[in-house]
């Protein structure tokens, strides 16, 4: 069976700086995985160009066997990978609901511009009816039809982690989803990710840098260490690894 | 059912629209002061799907209702063909070169697309003055003549007579308006008003943002190719003062003034914009110092214009939560 | 030949300098501020009807007029800075509204005061001319050019040697950093308001009575001006002096072989093409990522 997204040899550099330099990683299943590393190691990079964001100078990056390093983020998306922003991105102006129905509808111009015309197909009512039930999994529910900058913080990042899951992905990357939610949210946050993943059993990558969250909450830890893999392994194996501890305090 | 405020006043500003030749029969100059307002909502209608909805400022905007009308106007008097085909034409004319000019451009950031559209209007509105063969140059085309007349039975709508030419402006324009609706309340306008919103999380959400981008602006462009048409053919003569940047700014302006997002927002802005001036008869000048001043007021209070001062106003006075346009 | 290309070379760097002197005024506001002030152009007429102003009714001297201009245009600067601008600074959709309103105001207010038809001035330097075998200029010409490349020098005097002008230059950097070594940024911006402004009234004052002074005379100057920092690099100020003395140079030398009406289709099809090839100009630095 063919590995589910598969870095090979990526490496990026600007101005002279090496952020990448030669990082492979394979991920085999469906899990939770973390990618740390400490300041400075190409993670946010290399997360950059998994998501399409950044074109690498060099290797490659297979999705289910076929490339994606270079492809577009919104056709990466239309292939089934969904992500989040480090910085919490919602659609200020619209309702909850219908920021979790915008992920599931066809972005195809020609059916978009027609939709005026099949407003009220069964297939869009059970659109509704799964938005609804994923605004239910956050408690999030009653605020269905109020704008998504009522919200807090803390809502609007659970918000736009649901409203991926609308589109039915094959891979969820998350860019640091505990960054900004104070420490009360985050067994909240935590124990949504694992429903989550238990209900799809699909690959989330998250980057990371709370070490308590992502400890907890991944099955497998990839460590990064300027510009290269250093190691992937469980939890426990990664933090008791001897150069890992070295990379950190070095 | 009740119907959304939106609606209401959808149907309110047609309804006096489509009767406005009646209710103002014996008063020409209304008459024609409404059909010079219909000629600017048209493309004020482009912008606001380019602007209002999908987030990008063009200064240029009136340079591509001037290559409409021009074509139209060419092919109306010089070849001689008939009034829906020469519309047809000049609209395809002011899209395709929509397309060529975004293609390149619309990848820039916004303060460097907002340039661009300044200096292509800028270039349209020197080939304008300066191709005297095609365009006639400073002096422009006279005598563009009206469509021909209509006859159903024994009724004749005659577009030489300024109420014939108001319910044809009236019936495009409303046509266009209709356009709109369509495009602006289904996903491709929650698409493009996603762009406007965050660009990046569209993306990431499978929105094809340049294609969207490029969709928007040949549309506006052939909308205002539509507006300048129509503008050349009342007047019944084109001029290359009447795209120049002065005009291209007040056509963005009229827009802001109206309510940029509002489906009704360019109606209310043109209408505004062109018909109160007249009825206040003042001094050119001072409408425009006038007008001036209402543009800071507004930037500064009431950026969402006179529909968005009025959506508040509707809000506070029946406390209702934030009114959010559905989609479903 | 070669005279007419001196001719126009000459010609096209006295336009340019004037072209520098708007460029830097916006450049400094865009760089500081982030904010694309298009009224400058009509800011640049003011200065020019000032000029003329001040000499008839005031002071017969017209380099005491040209500082009187300068320094009237500096308070509206402070005015426009406090009034309009102070409020709008991360919004760039409505600060562009306030400029064109601006524009419509300062334009339309100026035909009221002083009425739509041309002014003109003719003092000693433009009356005085310079001879160079068969080519003439004025004075003016020379004037404009030392004035300008004066006021440049004193400009980077002052953004380099004052405690003022490297708080702008710490500011248009990095704001959140000028805040905290204890850089008031309203106390900048508001200075470099006035400072751009003085520097359009003055492109103004001298280019004013060199030719005529009108409503629309700032129009074109401030649509080269803008080509001038996006081509040089929008916040860069030796992007804006190579770009406007580029234009200038380039656009006169033009008119040797392009009909003069096509003249401005040169520079903004430059612009059109910088923008597509190298947005961030020739002296700009290219920010990576998105909006």
């Amino acid at each position: 069976m063919s590995a589910i997204l598969e870095v090979s040899d990526i490496s990026k550099s600007y101005g002279g700086i090496q952020a990448v330099n030669g990082a492979s990683f394979t991920l085999d299943h469906p899990g939770i995985y973390g990618l740390i590393g400490p300041n400075g190691a190409g993670k946010t990079t290399m997360f950059d160009i998994i998501c399409g964001r950044q074109v690498p100078d060099a290797g490659k990056v297979l999705f289910h066997s076929s490339r994606v390093d270079g492809v577009e983020p919104y056709k990466l998306a239309r292939q089934g990978l969904a992500r989040t922003f480090q910085e919490c991105r919602v659609l200020p102006e619209e309702t909850c609901l219908d920021n979790v129905l915008f992920a599931a509808q066809s972005k195809r111009m020609t059916s978009e511009m027609l939709q005026v015309f099949t407003r009220n197909t069964k297939h869009r009512r059970d659109a509704e009816v799964e938005a609804r039930r994923l605004l239910r999994l956050i408690n999030l529910e009653q605020y269905a039809d109020q704008p998504a900058s009522d919200l807090s913080y803390g809502q609007r990042r659970l918000l736009e982690i649901v409203s991926c899951f609308m589109s039915k992905p094959r891979i969820l990357l998350l860019d640091e989803p505990a960054s900004g939610i104070n420490p009360t949210l985050l067994n909240t946050l935590r124990d949504f990710l694992v429903e989550l993943y238990e209900e799809t059993k699909i690959v989330f990558l998250i980057v990371e840098h709370n070490m308590e969250f992502i400890m907890s909450l991944a099955s497998t830890i990839i460590v990064m260490h300027q510009g290269r893999v250093l190691m992937q392994g469980a939890p426990e194996q990664v933090q008791a690894d001897e150069s890992v501890i070295d990379a950190y305090l070095g | 059912m009740k119907l959304p405020l939106s609606t209401i006043v959808t149907i309110v500003i047609l309804a006096f629209g489509a009767l406005a030749p009646f209710i103002f029969g014996g008063q020409p100059y209304i008459l024609y002061v409404l059909t010079l307002a219909l000629c600017y909502t048209i493309p004020a209608i482009g912008v606001n799907i380019l602007y209002g909805y999908t987030g990008l400022v063009s200064l240029g905007h009136m340079g591509f209702a001037g290559v409409g009308a021009y074509t139209t106007a060419l092919l109306m008097k010089d070849v001689g063909l008939p009034f829906v085909p020469s519309l047809f034409g000049g609209m395809f004319a002011a899209g395709f070169l929509g397309f060529l000019v975004g293609i390149p451009c619309l990848r820039l950031r916004s303060h460097y697309f907002i340039i661009v559209t300044l200096a292509v209007g800028m270039i349209l509105f020197t080939l304008f003055n300066n191709l005297d063969g095609l365009t006639g140059g400073a002096e422009g085309l006279p005598g563009i003549p009206r469509p021909g007349n209509i006859e159903i039975g024994s009724f004749v709508l005659d577009f030489r007579s300024l109420t014939g030419f108001y319910v044809l402006t009236f019936i495009i324009a409303a046509l266009i308006f209709g356009l709109q609706y369509i495009l602006v309340r289904s996903d491709f306008g929650r698409s493009l008003s996603s762009l406007r919103q965050d660009e990046s999380l569209a993306a990431a959400r499978g929105v094809n943002v340049f294609g969207h981008k490029l969709a928007a602006f040949v549309l506006s462009t052939a909308i205002a190719g539509v507006g300048g048409a129509m503008k050349v053919l009342f007047l019944r003569a084109a001029a290359p003062l009447s795209f120049d940047m002065n005009e291209s700014i007040n056509l963005m302006m009229m827009l802001i003034l109206g309510g940029a997002g509002y489906l009704v927002g360019p109606v209310i802005g043109a209408i505004t914009f062109i018909a109160l001036p007249e009825f206040l008869r003042v001094a050119a000048e001072m409408r425009l110092i006038f007008f001036g001043f209402v543009l800071l007021i507004l930037a500064r209070f009431a950026p969402r214009g006179i529909c968005g001062a009025a959506e508040v106003a509707y809000r506070k006075l029946t406390n209702k939560e934030a009114n959010v346009v559905r989609y479903t | 030949m070669a005279t007419a290309i001196l001719e126009q070379f000459i010609n096209g760097a006295m336009m340019g300098s004037i072209y520098v002197l708007m460029a830097l005024g916006m450049v400094l506001i865009y760089g500081v501020m982030h904010v694309l002030n298009f009224a400058h152009g009509v800011l640049f007429m003011v200065g020019g009807y000032l000029t003329h102003l001040f000499f008839f009714s005031w002071t017969g001297s017209y380099p005491l007029a040209i500082l009187g201009s300068m320094v009237a245009l500096a308070a509206i600067g402070i005015v426009l800075e406090r009034l309009v601008f102070r409020a709008l600074r991360d919004n760039l959709r409505m600060q562009i509204v306030s400029s064109l309103g601006l524009i419509l105001i300062i334009q339309n207010g100026v035909v009221q005061i002083w009425g739509p038809h041309a002014l003109q001035m003719r003092p000693t330097t433009v009356e005085t001319l310079v001879k160079f075998g068969q080519l003439s200029f004025t004075l003016q010409h020379f004037v404009i050019m030392g004035v300008v490349a004066a006021a440049v020098a004193a400009l980077y005097l002052f953004l380099t040697h004052t405690r003022l002008g490297t708080a702008m230059r710490a500011t248009s950097q990095a704001p959140e950093a000028a805040v905290v070594v204890g850089i008031d940024p309203n106390r900048v911006y508001t200075l470099t308001f006035m400072i751009a402004c003085a520097l359009a009234g003055l492109g103004g004052a001298l280019l004013g009575p060199l030719f005529i002074i009108f409503p629309q005379m700032g129009d074109a100057p401030m649509l080269k001006a803008l080509s001038a920092i996006v081509i040089g690099g929008m916040g860069s100020v030796p992007g804006a002096i190579v770009g406007g003395l580029g234009i200038g140079i380039v656009e006169s030398l033009s008119t040797l072989v392009i009909p003069t009406d096509y003249r401005d289709t040169i520079t903004f099809g430059v612009l059109i093409l910088m923008l597509l090839i190298r947005p961030w100009g020739i002296f700009g630095v290219r920010v990576r990522g998105e909006d």
